[in-house]
């Protein structure tokens, strides 16, 4: 059982070519109409997939529409979280060259995760993480004021 | 499941408490962690999914919309891969309340699939493998161009 999120752009080619160029995601399927159009593609970076797709609603989904922020004003009602292969202060740092807008810099979370987040050129949240230390609920809870509950 | 798939949706929600309920009840999520901001919200939280988890956060702040604030319009969907059971996983999510957009079909690319939308109005696609198809195979099945590399 896996679970693979989909993101929708104005311009899935180009925002294709970002997604590799900053974050190093590489095509793994690409279905294309007669037009060229894409309809739907298959990006993978160090074992996580994402799905990439054009803005679309049709009949047969109701009232609902995909779109890109780009096209509402900037919100998004989905972030995606992505754990870092390389060192995650380089990652950041080719992602910052691609031109992503840089919503958190590198920073190490009192969770023991170091994260950044940005924003791609249509507006997507993307939120990357590396394990820099093993923390305790207990050590959590005391760093941040916070109470985490668990199953556990 | 212990620890963090590589990948992880976070999905905003207007009521995350009641999404997490209802993610138990209608696809049969667990979840094993709340982080609630004492007021009805939530900061973090993890349901999982075999070996996946998803992120319920809200309500939404800043740059984050749930649909039932963007009149049902959305920028990101999840796909749940099962591995069996997929006929059985949408009448789970009906009985839950599910909006049913595609009943369940075999897909000409070998997936039996459906989508629907949650409570709030979040896409998702529900999937399971009926036949391995190639890429060659699928574009033979869909008269779509379909490429596994560029």
């Amino acid at each position: 059982m896996s679970i693979t999120p989909t993101v929708f752009y104005r311009d899935p080619k180009a925002a294709m070519d970002w997604l590799q160029r900053a974050f190093g995601f590489e095509v793994s399927l690409l279905v294309t109409d007669d037009a060229g159009n894409v309809g739907h593609a298959e990006m993978v970076y160090d074992g996580s997939t994402i799905g990439v797709g054009g803005e679309w609603g049709g009949p047969q989904l109701g009232g609902a529409q995909m779109k890109s922020p780009a096209s509402l004003g900037g919100a998004g009602t989905q972030f995606i979280w992505i754990t870092a292969a390389e060192p995650i202060d380089e990652h950041h740092a080719r992602a910052a060259a691609a031109g992503a807008q840089i919503a958190q810099a590198p920073e190490t979370q009192f969770y023991g995760d170091r994260t950044y987040r940005v924003r791609d050129p249509e507006g997507h949240v993307w939120c990357f993480r590396q394990s820099v230390e093993q923390v305790s609920l207990e050590d959590m809870e005391n760093r941040s004021g916070l109470k985490v509950k668990t199953s556990a | 499941m212990k620890g963090y798939p590589s990948i992880t949706p976070l999905i905003w929600y207007q009521d995350p408490v009641a999404a997490l309920a209802w993610l138990e009840r209608a696809f049969g999520f667990e979840t094993r962690m709340v982080v609630d901001d004492g007021q009805g919200g939530v900061i973090h939280s993890e349901a999982v999914f075999g070996d996946s988890l998803v992120m319920v956060v809200g309500p939404p702040h800043g740059a984050a919309a749930s649909p039932a604030g963007l009149t049902g319009r959305h920028t990101a969907s999840v796909h749940l891969q099962l591995s069996d059971g997929l006929d059985a996983h949408c009448e789970r999510a009906r009985a839950a309340g599910a909006v049913i957009q595609r009943e369940p079909a075999t897909q000409p690319y070998g997936d039996r699939v459906y989508t629907c939308l949650d409570l709030e109005g979040h896409p998702w696609s529900i999937g399971q493998t009926i036949e391995e198809l190639t890429a060659q195979q699928m574009a033979a099945a869909t008269g779509r161009d379909i490429r596994e590399k560029l």
